[in-house]
């Protein structure tokens, strides 16, 4: 997805922006006048120098025919756009219910759907999504000791 | 000398060697894998590193890194599909070599002179590394300020074609980073009172999103394309290097020292090092025209440079924090958790791990003589493992890897919000690298920045009274100058016709 340079321009200008309003609410210290704010404010005004100047840019090439919003050749087929939001939604997933349910089915169900989305044959998408589950849990939860959550295993076991 | 053998101590520990062959096996595969590059490699290993001692740590990315760099020359003679950015300068020239029925010497010289690119660098780096560390010492917050200041700037003039774009990039990078708690004061910012964006935008799933899963992102819409690999067998690789050792012993020579100087600049590293070095090599080559048609001369040079490169970037990082490329930049955050803060003290409070890297590097380039020869010779293994079944477990893994650097949710979180962003800046033209370096040296600016201004009370010209800062800073304000007017110019230029 490729935007005009004009629309990145004002994007970035109205998170500058935001940034910089929300800087005024930082205490100042008396008898000193760098405080939290500054840093901030300066990276702010860079940025929305930026952004005009990507606008400005943006629009030139806008009357030289550039379209607003150009999307990639992949976005015309569906399935590909769905792979596309199979990563994400993966990952959404598990941070929506990775706590409740846990890691390791959660873990499974991500990389079946996505073995069998990605044309992996069946047997081999069962066998390879519950053997590396396996390994990745006994490396980070076993030899890492990082406390990965155990959900419904907790109930079970 | 002590310091010398207690490091040896520490590396010579049968854990820490079984963590670089690990290490350097994984290194070899991601660097093999046209989709996965070296800068992957790091972030995904950072996670695993994350709980080890430091210097296994540290061998475990240099050793990773270095193989992945040589690695990258496989598929992009097997291919010509570069396997990291630092092959893309040469991928053309080796398949075209591999088509013409001399893969065997591609690869052999490939694999040689990586090996020997990559000792010149870490000579330089042993070399050079500790007396500027003397130097370091005697900085104040100005030459800080603007060293990471003039970093930064080298990051956006070296690495991109678009330095408008290099520059938003950098500067949403160090807006970022503003996020959380303030260093001077202590003032939460931008945290819309969340307990977890106190602590800021964690780094490592920051760079995990924004370097792995935006690659996944453009991997998962492309999944059935397949590698069509050249059906050549592939003999004795190391016939013909010799001569080609002979003929070309100047370009090695040139190749590493110009890969040396690239990566110890701030921002540039191996890939920037491997384009520069095959264009000299053009254009002082007694037989230009044979470029392009499958000529060693100009993969002999490239290819000694970005692993020279590689290790020519840690000697910023190093002795000034600053890092050298975007490895080191995750380095460097690795050396923060480990609470060894990377400048010029180290190399007095904690010189074994100085010695240790060093030893590490050699250890790598060494290692890499065996196992890159068994990567070339399984080559054509290891390029059929499957996209479809690689991508969701490399998924799952940074999925974990994120998990695991807050133990929470919210890495997770990072990551895939990051991810989109590095994913949407890469098919808006702008560059990733700057912005992760902002997002590194954010904290180091805004500090040396707030502590010299107090220090100045405001006055600006405090910033160049002392005579190192002074000279940094004239510098870094030239840099500034010099790409203010190259963009002028360019744009003149551009629109004159219209």
């Amino acid at each position: 997805m490729r935007a005009n340079d004009a629309i990145n321009g004002l994007i970035l200008i109205l998170l500058a922006a935001a940034m910089i309003a929300m800087t005024s609410t930082f205490p100042a210290f008396p008898g000193q006048p760098y405080g939290p704010s500054l840093f901030p404010r300066v990276l702010g005004t860079l940025l929305i120098i930026c952004g005009v100047l990507l606008m400005w840019r943006g629009l030139a090439a806008r009357r030289s025919g550039e379209g607003w919003v150009e999307m990639a050749a992949w976005t015309r087929q569906p399935w590909r756009v769905v792979s596309f939001f199979l990563m994400l939604g993966s990952l959404l997933l598990y941070i929506l219910v990775g706590d409740t349910i846990g890691f390791i089915p959660v873990a499974i169900v991500i990389l079946l759907a996505m073995f069998l989305w990605f044309g992996v044959r069946p047997l081999s998408a069962v066998v390879t999504a519950v053997v590396a589950t396996f390994v990745i849990h006994w490396f980070f939860a076993t030899m890492l000791r990082v406390p990965l959550p155990r959900g419904v295993l907790d109930a079970i076991l | 000398m002590d310091a010398f053998i207690t490091a040896a101590g520490l590396v010579l520990d049968l854990n820490v060697l079984w963590v670089i062959v690990a290490a350097a096996a994984f290194g070899m595969f991601v660097g093999a894998m046209p989709g996965l590059t070296a800068t992957m490699a790091t972030a995904l290993l950072v996670p695993v590193t994350f709980f080890m001692d430091p210097v296994p740590a540290l061998g475990a990315i240099v050793t990773a890194t270095a193989m992945a760099i040589f690695a990258g020359d496989i598929p992009a003679a097997l291919l010509r599909i570069p396997g990291t950015p630092a092959s893309a300068a040469y991928a053309d020239e080796s398949y075209a070599m591999a088509k013409k029925g001399e893969i065997d010497l591609n690869l052999g010289v490939n694999l040689v002179f990586s090996v020997l690119g990559g000792m010149v660098g870490v000579a330089l780096l042993i070399l050079c590394a500790p007396v500027l560390a003397e130097a370091a010492i005697n900085f104040s917050s100005f030459e800080y300020f603007w060293l990471a200041l003039l970093g930064l700037t080298c990051a956006i003039f070296m690495t991109t074609g678009d330095p408008l774009k290099g520059v938003t990039s950098l500067v949403f990078g160090l807006l970022i980073n503003c996020v959380g708690i303030d260093p001077t004061a202590g003032h939460p910012r931008f945290t819309f009172g969340s307990v977890e964006l106190l602590q800021g935008i964690s780094f490592i799933p920051a760079m995990i999103g924004m370097f792995a899963l935006s690659e996944l992102l453009r991997g998962a819409v492309s999944v059935d394309e397949r590698n069509v690999v050249l059906a050549q067998k592939i003999g004795n690789i190391f016939h013909g290097v010799w001569s080609v050792f002979k003929k070309y012993w100047f370009n090695f020579l040139r190749g590493s020292a110009l890969g040396v100087f690239i990566g110890a600049l701030p921002g540039a590293g191996a890939d920037i090092a491997a384009w520069i070095s095959f264009a000299i090599s053009k254009r002082f080559s007694k037989t230009p025209e044979k470029f392009g048609t499958g000529h060693i001369e100009g993969i002999v040079d490239a290819t000694s440079a970005n692993n020279s490169a590689l290790a020519a970037a840690w000697i910023p990082a190093l002795v000034f924090g600053i890092p050298g490329d975007s490895i080191t930049a995750i380095v460097i955050g690795v050396l923060y958790m480990k609470g060894m803060n990377p400048g010029p003290t180290v190399f007095l409070q904690n010189p074994q791990f100085i010695y240790a890297v060093f030893i590490i590097f050699v250890l790598a380039n060494l290692l890499m003589f065996p196992l890159g020869w068994a990567a070339i010779k399984s080559a054509k293994q290891i390029l059929r493992v499957p996209r479809n079944v690689l991508l969701p477990i490399i998924l799952l893994f940074c999925l974990v890897g994120s998990y695991a650097m807050t133990n929470s949710f919210y890495g997770v979180l990072i990551m895939l919000v990051l991810g989109i962003i590095g994913w949407l800046m890469e098919e808006n033209g702008f560059p990733i690298a700057p912005a992760i370096l902002g997002l590194v040296l954010g904290e180091m600016l805004e500090q040396n920045f707030m502590t010299s201004m107090i220090k100045a009370d405001g006055n600006a010209l405090v910033f160049f009274e002392r005579p190192i800062a002074g000279v940094l800073g004239a510098v870094t304000v030239l840099v500034w100058g010099l790409m203010l007017w190259r963009g002028f110019m360019g744009r003149k230029a551009t629109l004159a016709p219209t």
